[in-house]
């Protein structure tokens, strides 16, 4: 049976009506429109679903939009403040870390925590913050260079 | 998510309520907390028939106490929660279960839960070979109040326990081994966010002279529908000075106790032999804290 809940996301709440078994990306994608999250493999395997709740970088494909009820989601959206990207997005462009791209809004979300926890990051702490997102392309080097060039501008902000 | 048949998630906020919602639903409901494996059961076919979810993580399991006795950890702790927590992450005779939490991803470590995945029994995780190793038991809840099952009896084949309907993982709780024990886990993956090829737990009690009085060996992730125990390894180290021979010869003993699968992650071949190895490796990491 169909509910209306409200979810905060990216500090905006959103009238939504779910199903028991919607995914918070089904529902982040297809009734709030915020298309930022992609779906891969949708079975938590890839990594580009990738948002914060609360702060910790969690799979929305595997995470029940009931289950998130009052309390804050982020998705690649909000990561913007002030009209600026943020240091991780900038830096993602900066490092050319971006080839096809359908990776990359779930590997910043991954960075983000990552970047919150550890703010000075070693090359095996990087790694392991990403290791539960594949890239097909780049080969992951460009995408460790732009999360430790974000550490580095963070550091220095 | 193929969960179509799902109705209705509840949030009960106490154990009697969940008994009485189970109880209503008979078999047509399933506990959830992280809600991971939920993908893992659709994709088998196995939650054709859920109407129900009930959500356990207003129930307060959401703890790890300590002490003389051992540990406690509550369902629905977090794997994230058990390795920031100080007190238990540094002694050496819960290494397996640190090890076993050092494999997740992040996006796992903050949603999976400790219960979780003890009552999905699927013998290709992780902490149920570990917490095998550490003699665990499941606290379960049920409309006669709390019992513990010991580990080794709990699981009773492939996503099978020995839980009544009207039962549910409320603890995991681990007994504190004599002084000088110690233990240590390896899984063996393809990649971090793959089910184990093969994952080996060995823990150890060991006296001054270097000689072993106790051990527990145990096997999972494709041999078998639970966790395998690898008895003839440990009857070769209890009771002799683990050096480098005895060391070989438990190891090769366990391939004898296992009876692995082939499966599109490898070969029963590669398991066994990888058995041999593992065990070999984990034997000399739980060494190392022992001492």
């Amino acid at each position: 049976m169909k509910q209306v809940i409200s979810l905060n996301v990216n500090n905006e709440a959103h009238e939504v009506a779910v199903q028991p078994y919607d995914s918070l990306l089904d529902t982040l994608r297809g009734t709030a429109g915020l298309t930022a999250s992609k779906r891969g493999c949708d079975s938590g395997g890839c990594g580009c679903c990738t948002v914060l709740v609360d702060g910790r970088a969690v799979y929305s494909c595997m995470t029940l939009a009931l289950q998130v009820k009052g309390r804050a989601v982020t998705t690649v959206e909000g990561l913007r403040s002030n009209g600026e990207l943020d240091p991780i997005q900038q830096s993602f462009i900066d490092a050319d870390a971006v080839q096809c791209g359908y990776c990359t809004c779930g590997i910043m979300m991954a960075a983000k925590q990552l970047l919150a926890d550890n703010p000075d990051p070693g090359e095996d702490d990087i790694r392991k913050g990403i290791s539960g997102n594949l890239c097909r392309c780049t080969g992951y080097t460009k995408i460790v260079d732009a999360i430790k060039l974000a550490a580095a501008r963070l550091q220095a902000s | 998510m193929a969960l179509t048949s799902v109705e209705t998630y509840h949030n009960p906020e106490n154990e009697t309520a969940v008994v009485q919602l189970l109880q209503q639903y008979e078999d047509s409901a399933l506990i959830v907390a992280g809600g991971t494996f939920l993908h893992g059961l659709a994709a088998r076919g196995l939650l054709s028939g859920v109407e129900a979810l009930i959500d356990i993580r207003n129930l307060d399991l959401n703890y790890i106490t300590a002490n003389s006795d051992g540990v406690v950890i509550g369902a629905t702790t977090l794997f994230a929660q058990l390795e920031e927590d100080g007190s238990i992450g540094q002694q050496p005779w819960l290494g397996a279960m640190k090890d076993a939490i050092s494999y997740p991803p992040v996006q796992i470590m903050n949603a999976a839960t400790v219960g979780g995945s003890i009552a999905a029994s699927c013998p290709f995780f992780d902490l149920p070979t570990a917490f095998l190793a550490l003699d665990g038991a499941v606290r379960a809840h049920g409309p006669g109040g709390s019992r513990d099952i010991p580990m080794e009896a709990f699981f009773a084949g492939l996503f099978e326990n020995c839980l009544a309907p009207d039962e549910f993982v409320t603890a995991i709780t681990l007994p504190q081994p004599a002084a000088g024990s110690a233990s240590a886990f390896i899984k063996l993956e393809t990649n971090a966010n793959d089910l184990a090829i093969l994952n080996v737990a060995v823990a150890l009690t060991m006296d001054r002279s270097n000689t072993c009085s106790q051990a527990r060996v145990f096997v999972g992730g494709g041999t078998g529908e639970t966790p395998a125990r690898a008895g003839s390894a440990e009857q070769a180290l209890v009771g002799a000075v683990v050096d480098a021979g005895t060391i070989d010869r438990a190891a090769e003993a366990a391939k004898s106790d296992v009876d692995p699968i082939s499966d599109h992650r490898a070969s029963a071949e590669y398991r066994a032999e990888m058995t041999r190895v593992l065990v070999a490796r984990a034997i000399r990491k739980a060494l190392e804290r022992a001492r």
